[in-house]
């Protein structure tokens, strides 16, 4: 079987230290992983990653040749990539039965301006994987509740047009210390959706209301409310979010669990949770 | 990097314009009240512009603008600007020298910016009784502005000082899929839910695609639900489209919603009715609550400081009845004092974002500081009696 995490989030977010995490914990229970870079303008990898656009073409190259700022240039690397899918998928063709770490760009325009992320998915699908997103928020952002609907909203923005399952990182724990009592973080790891209306309504004025609640809904619908914290020293932490990627993958496909926790096929909601 | 302080830029020239829809608005001309140096404190608004420019419409009115570029990295403007980071941050030099990426270059390049910003606060207010508004330009990659330590402080700065409102400008050509649109809208709210701020949604390049499909999605639902439906691409979205249908319109009441080219300057009127109408929202619920949080956090700072002074003492009280032994400072007393200070205006984003801040935008005449320094002074006397 044939596994693909995207790994989303705006820029500093930390979804390359995420990837290199992730990698290292699977090579130490022997899962076979390959990191794919598809961000033109990363700069450096703990990891030589197996598959990276910047061999297909660079932002540098892009600013320098076009004159491009480095938006534009970014949009510009990411359609060419789009154009010259087949190199993708040449690229893919040789791994099987692994994982593929999919290390994306985070600007923002490539989800709400363009296709781009919609078509490399569909070439994922396509080439037989079965992919899963992992959305990254900074842990360090999220001081109040109002923050914390903003990380949401700016992850549903660049999920609602991916139709894959996807799981939510809080991610950078390690570097909270001392606020993370302050951020009451542990009240989205699984949020009752009523608790998180009402600290939404109390912080807002109440013309807000009526938009609290229906974001809520929309939130809830779109099994957005939990985040996962992800502490990259803890490996207990690495442990808990690789499991809920691959109940994600598992279950988004309908598939019974790899390693059902009886010996009988097991399809409760309830294995989404379990690990 | 040269610094800011010699900002004695001219102020931009009205351009003359065309296809202008006559602008008479009441805002116009230099003989109203409005332009006279007041000395009744007269506080422009803030317009911070995320997504597209705007930049270039506002000389076709005739009022005087002020206008700040945070993007390091886009070049010669075609218009003049009041205070334009690329003269206080090189990004090129900045890439080479710190061997960044573009990405990294940008963020860099604001933060190093970031760390002047009082400079540049301090020539806007005193500019203040002079000026309309104020137009702060924001870098082209949305999220490094919004996502990233310095953004938010220089929205939280600014929004403490002036009455401040965003712009959220759509590129409206490229967002006439309802899969685009939707992810469109979702992100603008992200920056509502963050900053708090009053929002206009500015629907621009209306010369090349009229914005009307936009507010029909957003106020009949049918109209969406049918788009929706007739695109292959939002498929997915078909078993959310009721609650997104939802959430577009409960959005459009939440804010002003108008659509605007930048290129002909049609619209320009009803941007800055809105404009206005948003600096009024400003006062009534952001104000209060921004001065509230303040206040709790002040409160909070004295609190702590005197914790410290206590503790502090009591070391003090302990170590010399046991003789005369070397005052041990308890290391948290001085730290834990110079942490949360630095945190008065906010406290999030990396360590070396934290340290950067504190240095340069204390504001002088707080009392805090003069706490600070009768602290220091106890310090120092406690030591020197110690040797």
């Amino acid at each position: 079987m044939k596994h693909a995490i995207l790994v989303m989030g705006p820029a500093g977010c930390g979804k390359s230290t995420f990837c290199s995490t992730i990698l290292t914990h699977c090579q130490s229970i022997g899962r076979s992983v390959h990191l794919v870079n598809l961000d033109p303008a990363a700069e450096h990898f703990e990891y030589k990653p197996s598959i990276d656009l910047r061999d297909l073409i660079t932002l540098e190259d892009v600013v320098e040749e076009l004159q491009y700022g480095p938006n534009g240039g970014l949009v510009y690397c990411l359609e060419y990539l789009v154009n010259n899918i087949e190199w993708l998928e040449e690229q893919i063709e040789n791994f099987e039965d692994d994982y593929l770490i999919i290390d994306c760009p985070g600007q923002i325009e490539l989800y709400t301006h363009f296709p781009i992320m919609k078509n490399i998915v569909a070439t994922l699908t396509k080439c037989g994987y079965r992919t899963c997103g992992a959305y990254l928020l900074d842990s360090q952002f999220v001081q109040d509740v109002g923050k914390f609907f903003a990380g949401v909203m700016s992850a549903m923005s660049a999920m609602v047009q991916l139709e894959i399952p996807h799981i939510n990182v809080l991610s950078k724990m390690d570097l909270l210390g001392d606020r993370a009592e302050s951020y009451e973080l542990e009240r989205y790891f699984d949020p009752d959706p009523n608790l998180l209306l009402e600290d939404v309504n109390k912080e807002s004025s109440p013309k807000m209301h009526s938009l609290n609640r229906a974001l809520v809904q929309l939130i809830e619908e779109f099994n957005m409310v939990s985040f996962i914290p992800l502490n990259i020293n803890d490996e207990d932490s690495v442990t808990l979010v690789l499991s809920h990627i691959d109940n994600a993958i598992q279950y988004g496909e309908d598939v019974e669990p790899k390693e059902p926790k009886d010996m009988e096929d097991v399809e409760d909601d309830d294995e989404m949770y379990d690990f | 990097m040269s610094s800011t302080t010699n900002a004695a830029f001219p102020i931009p020239q009205a351009t003359a314009s065309a296809g202008n829809t006559g602008t008479n608005s009441k805002q116009s001309a230099s003989s109203t009240g409005k332009q006279s140096a007041s000395s009744t404190g007269k506080q422009p608004p803030v317009i911070l512009c995320v997504g597209l420019r705007l930049t270039a419409s506002v000389y076709t009115r005739k009022q005087t603008p002020y206008v700040i570029n945070l993007d390091p990295a886009v070049g010669k403007l075609p218009f003049a600007c009041n205070i334009d980071i690329q003269d206080a941050v090189n990004y090129k030099q900045v890439m080479s020298q710190y061997q960044l990426g573009p990405n990294g270059a940008i963020i860099t390049s604001l933060n190093l910016f970031t760390t002047k910003f009082d400079q540049v606060l301090d020539l806007v207010t005193k500019r203040a009784p002079e000026l309309d508004y104020v137009l702060v330009d924001t870098p082209g990659q949305i999220e490094i502005f919004t996502w990233s330590a310095s953004g938010q402080i220089i929205t939280d700065t600014l929004a403490s000082l002036l009455p401040t409102v965003l712009a959220y400008v759509i590129d409206t050509p490229r967002s006439t899929s309802p899969a685009t649109f939707v992810s469109n809208m979702m992100y603008a709210l992200s920056i509502l839910y963050k900053t708090k701020l009053p929002m206009i949604l500015v629907f621009n390049k209306c010369d090349v695609v009229d914005a009307a499909f936009a507010r029909d999605w957003m106020t009949d639902f049918e109209a969406f639900q049918d788009a929706v439906r007739a695109d292959e691409d939002a498929g997915f979205m078909g078993s959310l489209v009721g609650s997104m249908g939802m959430v577009l319109e409960e959005f459009y009441n939440a804010l002003k919603v108008v659509s605007v080219s930048a290129v002909t300057g049609a619209g320009m009127d009803d941007f800055f009715s809105a404009v206005d109408e948003a600096v009024a929202e400003y006062y009534v619920d952001y104000k209060p609550a921004m001065d509230k949080k303040m206040a709790d956090k002040k409160e909070a700072l004295q609190k702590s400081r005197q914790e410290n002074l206590t503790k502090l003492m009591l070391d003090m009280a302990v170590d010399n009845e046991n003789g005369g032994k070397e005052v041990k400072m308890s290391s948290t007393a001085i730290n834990v004092g110079k942490t949360a200070e630095s945190n008065f205006y906010d406290d999030d984003g990396a360590n070396e974002d934290e340290e950067i801040f504190s240095v340069t935008l204390e504001d002088r005449s707080t009392p805090s500081r003069a706490a600070d320094e009768s602290f220091n002074r106890f310090l120092g006397k406690a030591t020197s009696s110690q040797k």
